[in-house]
């Protein structure tokens, strides 16, 4: 058994020692009763969670991947309207400065107002327009990284560094699934590509590989090799099982300490139980007409996105625990072509994300799950013209990454319904008020998952570690109802 | 398609890790450019100082600079922090404005510094704009330092076998560690065959005893060196690095490329050759330029010479690996990430650095600038020339010789005479037919159509064009459609003309092949000018800005020499490449043996000693054992670059031979193992999987090279073996065309398409090379793998194969001989008593459930068997996979 003491004193890596002295003794007591000795054996047995206050069950997050412009969607700015055309009268942070320009851009697009809240969308987004009473609109994200990579990794693993565990990773190590004859953590691609950094937006870094992401793929088949050939089926496969069970039982005896040999059996355990309960949650023939043309699906363009929300809405219903759904790679990062990406974007998921909060709310399983959509960044204010466009041709337009003021929406799970957060600066530029950056925003998932955001920790090399790198991460209590 | 801003990701600071190494600083007073200029210049330098960028008129590059202050007055005041605004910004977090709050050692650093005295380790320059690019504590960064040849430690434990296990042992002395005891034999042999060739053990390691000697070690580790599958082994994990693909990837269209596997070829034979890696880097780099020093083309009159020069020209496919969409979508940009990740897969392959984060601006923790990034570019623009760019297709080397050329020329002329003749004759048939068509109609309309028939189409006048299309036998008349006349005039008119189609085909079959190679070639100068090469504004290639001269990177100058020659009077070409590679492996490099070193470490070892493979940079891992690093590399270059020699030294330490297990002890000391107190178990990579599946079945194809196993889609969408018989559509036809035997072959010769990964290759993470290459390869336990073993077709044929395999000459056996043979052929090793009775139990029931209900094979490709199988090759298959499917098959101790 480990003392804080000894293991301090033993804290091999620099990085460990740096990040130990961060830690605050708490969080090292709680995280001994956590994390692992040696042996332990970790598993996606459901876990209870830390704290009574936990009320979400489950996560669906969105991912819309290369940022979309917060405000030509959710963010109006009537003094961009006026400013149209004319020099941006503050400070700039570009990220790429190929066609950078200080030439104020107003959106393009209509704003209004909508729900009893009357919260504002543009006319792009109309479905999401109608569940505004439901959501609860952060307009003021903050990363301050401004490239992709750094930006998703903030809001994925808490770091701006590639490989460290992912959130759902961290959900699934605390609260296991309820449905342990499904992946506990599943991500929907895109057919159109994996968003930048890859199988990193859903890696358990260096939590046991148990907790990894298992990618449902883009098109059929959704999971390949779910049915066995004919001469295996049955009895014969079942003793097969066994068997394998068996043999790799008697393997780990011998070799104490491998999580990934254990991983691996609990991987055999889960595929044998996957073949009928996937299956039967890819299966969408028992959906009504009506819950398929609410997702849009067997329509375009939103047949693909609809029908992997509605697979996320039929995994959580049966216990899945985390589900990340993606956009193609850089669908949201307009940095030119503007005027026909965004609403080409837009089209594409707003219909579907809209669909899948009325779904889960008329299930009853809002009020449990919490539901996100959002990108790793939202766009600058000012025209960025990469093609060299003549002043006035909007037509090939964009705009760069802003990463220091965006919005996203989140739902569910008790998150607040028919509320806006924050706000960003007369511009759209920098978030100015109500200022959640990537700590803010985990610590409350966290918190609304039932921990308290620093106990939720995992000893690697003889130091606690967390989702939570920064110690004034904060619980959002504003967005919470 | 959107374009990959790869170099982005990249952009922006990092706080966590700078830090850390910060904190051990000794207790000497700090100095501004080792402990203070890092942070300021990753944080604040871009808005304070950099590109004539001085927000609020404050410069903080220099300690003068800061003591001066800007608007606010002095940043810095020297021994007086209460006064130094710098601080009160910093710590209210007011800046840096664009990023996080600095750490707080961070700014701790900065306050003791400031409190010490504000000391600089030496005078500052005048101008900082002209001041040297890095200062000594940027550019005295481990990685950049000439390598040194350290002293080996005294041999502190009496297991050690060479100075490797005198450098491990003395560190895990100083921790409290002491190496694993030795793994035993069939471990040992099971490890090594893996290690070395990628297969299961064969018989020559066989040891009856526990261990072996070190003369019968010795030789088991040569035993394998000198197999071809050794070269197949490791030139994969070199293909890794190269980012090797047979198709063009970019795009959807993800076009073939059809020669690549030459290259994959050269690397095979030149690892199976032990070529010098100095000399295989070259070859990779300048394989053209060496050739044309040396004299050597595809004239050369002796065939040992023409085949070198082949060797070289298909050596420079390295340069020509990375994704190229140019074939579908010839845009600058397409062209241009193209050569963006050519020099990624330079940087990671020969710098093991992140040159690429120097692609849009200087590096920002690494003293690489934007500039080095385009005067290394520069070495290569002659090849790439993107003005005048070639696509793929175009840009194939035809290996030909003159006289083949001339022969096929004088084939052609024949070919072409006979093609006439029957061009002539043809002529006269369709007269014929056309007479006979004619006097089948009124007199009076045989002249008029007679005319308009004759008359080339477009000067026929209205009314001919009517006429004609009254008499449709006669407007449709043609070579092509007169086979059809033979009918109505009982001639054989087609038959004699597709003899002679044949005749002509004939003799062009006897022209000799036309071997071409993916190469990496120079056009000649225009007016003995090259083309420029251009700092890129942002990486923008729409926005060159300052020319810019070929050179290693700038900060080796202090120490080297770095500056490449624009062109060379010896060679044609510009030579820029030679004079790289000649730098490169010149000895001295600091980056090259290093890394090479390392990436093999990796492979024997599970990791690297530095672990980040390709970042030797600040953001990189930092060497576990540094000695031993620069001990290894200066030995690889001092036993004449050779990596088979690399192998031995490795493989016959002790460290090597270790047991691979966990205890409490060494969990609690060193979890990640760093410190080798063990060896690392470790799953099978992809190719190594379906190898050994391939292997223990029997079914290996030892074929070695040549053009790839293809992949294609199935109607369901898997990608699997396969020849593709989808029509234009895209559709399956339903056709099978049988692969012959080239489906067992080795995964190394597998055919990698971008866009469609073969199914147990992208299950089991291999690389899809949608990115420039494949740094280091993750390493995923998933549910979709277990599925793939238990119900994948190509699984099942495993292990079908293998029960017939078994059953062989034994149909007979008792199930408990059956169960034996087994283990013995899966694992390398008799089954235990339990295992043995569990075994066969297991065997028995299966067959007995196969006998209650019979059962077909299901095939990988094509139909069911129409015929049930017997129970017994079913149940043994049933057993087959399920050995084949567990960790004792998938992992090695």
């Amino acid at each position: 058994m480990l003392t804080r003491r000894n293991f301090l004193e033993r804290g091999y890596g620099l990085g460990g020692i740096a990040l130990a002295s961060l830690l605050k003794e708490q969080g090292l007591l709680a995280n001994s009763e956590i994390a692992a000795e040696g042996s332990k054996v970790f598993d996606n047995h459901p876990k209870p969670p830390q704290h009574g206050f936990g009320r979400a069950r489950a996560m669906i997050s969105m991912f819309m991947q290369g940022g979309p412009s917060h405000i030509d969607l959710f963010d109006p700015k009537p003094v961009l309207d006026r400013l149209d055309g004319k020099d941006f009268p503050g400070e700039l942070k570009f990220d790429d400065a190929a066609g950078a320009s200080r030439e104020v851009m107003a959106a393009p697009w209509k704003f209004s107002k909508h729900g009893e809240c009357g919260m504002d969308f543009s006319e792009l987004v109309p479905h999401m327009a109608g569940i505004a009473d439901d959501i609860t609109m952060i307009r003021s994200m903050y990363t301050g990284v401004n490239n992709h990579g750094q930006s998703i990794n903030a809001l994925h693993n808490g770091s701006i560094l590639t490989g460290r565990p992912t959130l759902g990773s961290w959900v699934c190590y605390g609260l296991g699934s309820e449905n342990e004859n499904l992946p506990a953590y599943v991500a929907l691609t895109d057919p159109r590509g994996l968003p930048v950094l890859g199988v990193d937006n859903f890696t358990n870094g260096w939590l046991p590989s148990v907790y990894q992401g298992t990618v449902i793929r883009s098109k059929e088949p959704r999971i390949l090799n779910l049915d066995p050939p004919k001469s295996l089926q049955g009895a014969v496969q079942g003793r097969y099982l066994d068997f394998v069970g068996a043999l790799n039982q008697r393997h780990l005896n011998s070799r104490p300490g491998e999580q990934e040999l254990e991983a691996r059996i609990q991987s055999f355990e889960l595929a044998a139980r996957m073949q009928i309960a996937a299956k039967e949650v890819l299966d969408l023939s028992d959906e009504t007409e009506e819950t398929k043309r609410m997702y849009g699906i067997g329509e375009q363009p939103t047949d693909d996105f609809g029908t992997r929300c509605l697979i996320a809405r039929r995994l959580v219903e049966r216990g899945v625990r985390f589900i990340s759904i993606f956009t193609g790679n850089q669908t949201w990062d307009s940095h030119s072509n503007l005027i026909t990406n965004l609403p080409a974007a837009c089209a594409y998921v707003d219909k579907p994300a809209a669909a899948l909060v009325r779904d889960l709310k008329q299930r009853g399983l809002l009020d449990t799950t919490i539901v996100h959509w959002g990108g790793e960044m939202g766009r600058l204010p000012v025209i960025q013209n990469r093609s060299g466009a003549a002043k006035g041709d909007r037509k090939t337009v964009g705009r760069d990454h802003n990463t220091y003021g965006f919005s996203m929406w989140v739902a569910g799970g008790g998150f607040k319904g028919g509320h806006v957060h924050g706000a960003t600066d007369e511009f759209g530029h920098r978030a100015v008020e109500g200022i959640v950056n990537h700590f803010d925003y985990h610590a409350t998932l966290l918190h609304l998952f039932g921990f308290d955001s620093r106990d939720l920790t995992y000893r690697r090399n003889g130091v606690a570690q967390s989702l939570i790198t920064d110690l004034n991460a904060r619980v959002v209590s504003e967005l919470l109802a | 398609m959107m374009p990959k801003f790869h170099s982005f990701l990249f952009v922006s600071v990092v706080v966590a890790v700078g830090t850390a190494s910060r904190m051990f600083a000794v207790e000497s007073a700090l100095v501004f450019e080792k402990d203070v200029r890092p942070i300021l210049k990753a944080q604040c330098f871009h808005c304070h100082g950099e590109d004539g960028e001085k927000k609020g008129e404050l410069d903080v590059r220099l300690a003068r600079l800061l003591q001066k202050g800007g608007k606010s007055g002095p940043s810095v005041v020297a021994g007086k922090p209460e006064q130094s605004h710098i601080l009160e910004m910093l710590k209210s977090g007011k800046m840096p404005k664009e990023g996080t709050k600095l750490p707080d050692e961070d700014i701790a650093i900065i306050e003791r510094w400031i409190r010490e005295g504000a000391r600089t380790a030496r005078p500052e320059p005048e101008d900082p704009d002209k001041a040297p690019l890095f200062t000594s504590e940027e550019s005295s960064w481990w990685s950049l330092q000439p390598i040194q040849r350290p002293e080996i430690p005294a041999q502190n434990d009496s297991r050690g076998r060479n100075p490797i296990d005198a450098f491990l042992a003395a560190k895990l002395k100083e921790k409290g560690l002491t190496f694993s005891d030795s793994a035993d034999a069939a471990t040992l042999n099971r490890r090594l065959a893996f290690d070395l060739t990628g297969l299961p053990a064969d018989t020559v390691g066989e040891k009856k005893g526990e261990n072996y000697t070190d003369s019968e070690w010795s030789a088991l580790v040569d035993h394998y060196l000198a197999l071809p599958a050794y070269g197949e082994r490791w030139g994969r994990h070199w293909l890794d690095v190269a980012g090797y693909a047979d198709s063009d990837g970019y795009n959807e269209q993800d076009t073939i490329r059809e020669n690549a596997w030459k290259y994959r070829d050269y690397v095979i034979q030149s690892l199976n050759a032990d070529k010098p890696y100095k000399l295989f880097v070259k070859e990779q780099l300048a394989g053209d330029e060496m050739a044309e020093k040396q004299g050597l083309n595809q004239d050369a009159p002796d065939a040992k010479a023409r085949a070198r020069y082949a060797e070289l020209l298909t050596a420079t496919g390295f340069l020509r690996m990375a994704a190229d969409g140019t074939m579908t979508e010839n845009t600058v940009l397409a062209r241009n990430e193209s050569i963006v990740d050519t020099m990624k897969i330079v940087g990671t392959a020969f710098y093991g650095m992140t040159l690429n984060c120097a692609e849009c601006h200087d590096h920002r923790h690494d003293p690489i600038t934007q500039k080095d990034y385009y005067e290394l570019r520069a070495v290569f623009e002659p090849g790439f020339n993107p003005k005048q760019w070639r696509r793929p297709m175009e840009r194939l080397v035809s290996l030909q010789t003159k006289e083949d050329k001339a022969r096929a020329a004088e084939i052609e002329v024949e070919a072409k005479k006979i093609d006439d003749a029957r061009l002539a004759k043809q002529e006269v048939f369709i007269t014929e037919v056309l007479e006979k068509e004619l006097a089948r109609r009124p007199e009076i309309e045989r002249e008029p159509l007679r005319k308009a028939y004759r008359t080339v189409v477009k000067d026929r006048t209205p009314e001919q064009v009517a006429l004609l299309k009254k008499n449709p036998s006669i407007e449709k008349l043609n070579g092509s459609s007169l086979y059809l006349y033979d009918t109505t005039y009982k001639t054989k008119h087609a038959d004699e003309l597709k003899k002679m189609a044949e005749e002509a085909a004939k003799i062009r079959a006897t022209k000799p092949q036309e071997e071409k190679v993916q190469a990496f070639t120079e056009l000649p100068a225009k007016n003995g000018e090259f083309p420029k090469a251009f700092l890129l504004h942002r990486g923008n290639p729409e926005n060159p800005t300052v020319e810019v001269k070929p050179s290693d990177l700038d900060v080796l100058a202090i120490w080297r020499k770095t500056e490449i020659p624009e062109k060379t009077s010896e060679l044609k070409t510009s030579g820029r490449r030679l004079a790289l590679a000649e730098m490169l492996t010149d000895g001295e490099h600091p980056l090259l043996a290093r890394v090479i070193v390392n990436r093999v470490w990796m492979h024997h070892f599970g990791t690297g000693l530095v672990k980040t493979v390709a970042d030797f940079g600040h953001l990189g891992d930092t060497p576990s054992h540094p000695e031993l690093l620069d001990w290894l590399a200066s030995e690889f270059m001092a036993k004449g670059w050779s990596l088979k020699q690399l192998h031995r030294m490795i493989l016959t330490s002790y460290a090597w031979r270790q047991k691979s297990d966990r205890d409490e002890l060494r969990e609690r000391i060193d979890p990640d193992n760093r410190l080798l107190s063990r060896q690392s178990k470790h799953r099978l990579e992809a190719e190594a999987l379906r190898d050994a599946l391939l292997s223990v079945s029997g079914a290996l194809n030892p074929k070695r090279g040549g053009q790839p196993v293809p992949v294609s889609l199935t109607e369901e969408g898997r990608v699997v073996l396969g020849v593709d018989t989808r029509d234009a559509a895209g559709r399956q036809t339903g056709k099978f065309v049988s692969l012959e035997g080239e489906e067992y072959r080795r995964s190394v010769y597998v055919q990698i398409r971008r866009k469609n990964p073969f199914e147990i290759f992208a299950a089991f993470d291999a690389p899809d090379m949608t990115v420039a290459n494949c740094e280091i390869r993750p390493n995923t336990t998933v549910s979709p793998q277990s599925l793939l073993l238990m119900n994948n077709p190509e699984m099942r044929e495993f292990a079908r194969l293998f029960a017939e395999r078994i059953l062989k000459g034994h149909e007979a056996a008792p199930v408990e001989e059956l169960v034996s043979a087994a283990w013995q052929i899966a694992y390398g090793r008799p089954p235990v008593a339990d295992e043995l009775k569990s075994g066969s139990a297991y065997l028995q029931q299966q067959i007995e459930q196969y006998t209650r209900e019979p059962a077909k094979f299901e095939n990988a490709l094509g139909v069911a068997d129409a015929k049930v199988a017997p129970p017994k090759v079913l149940g043994l298959a049933a057993l087959g996979q399920a050995l084949m499917s567990a960790n004792e098959f998938l992992y090695i101790d």
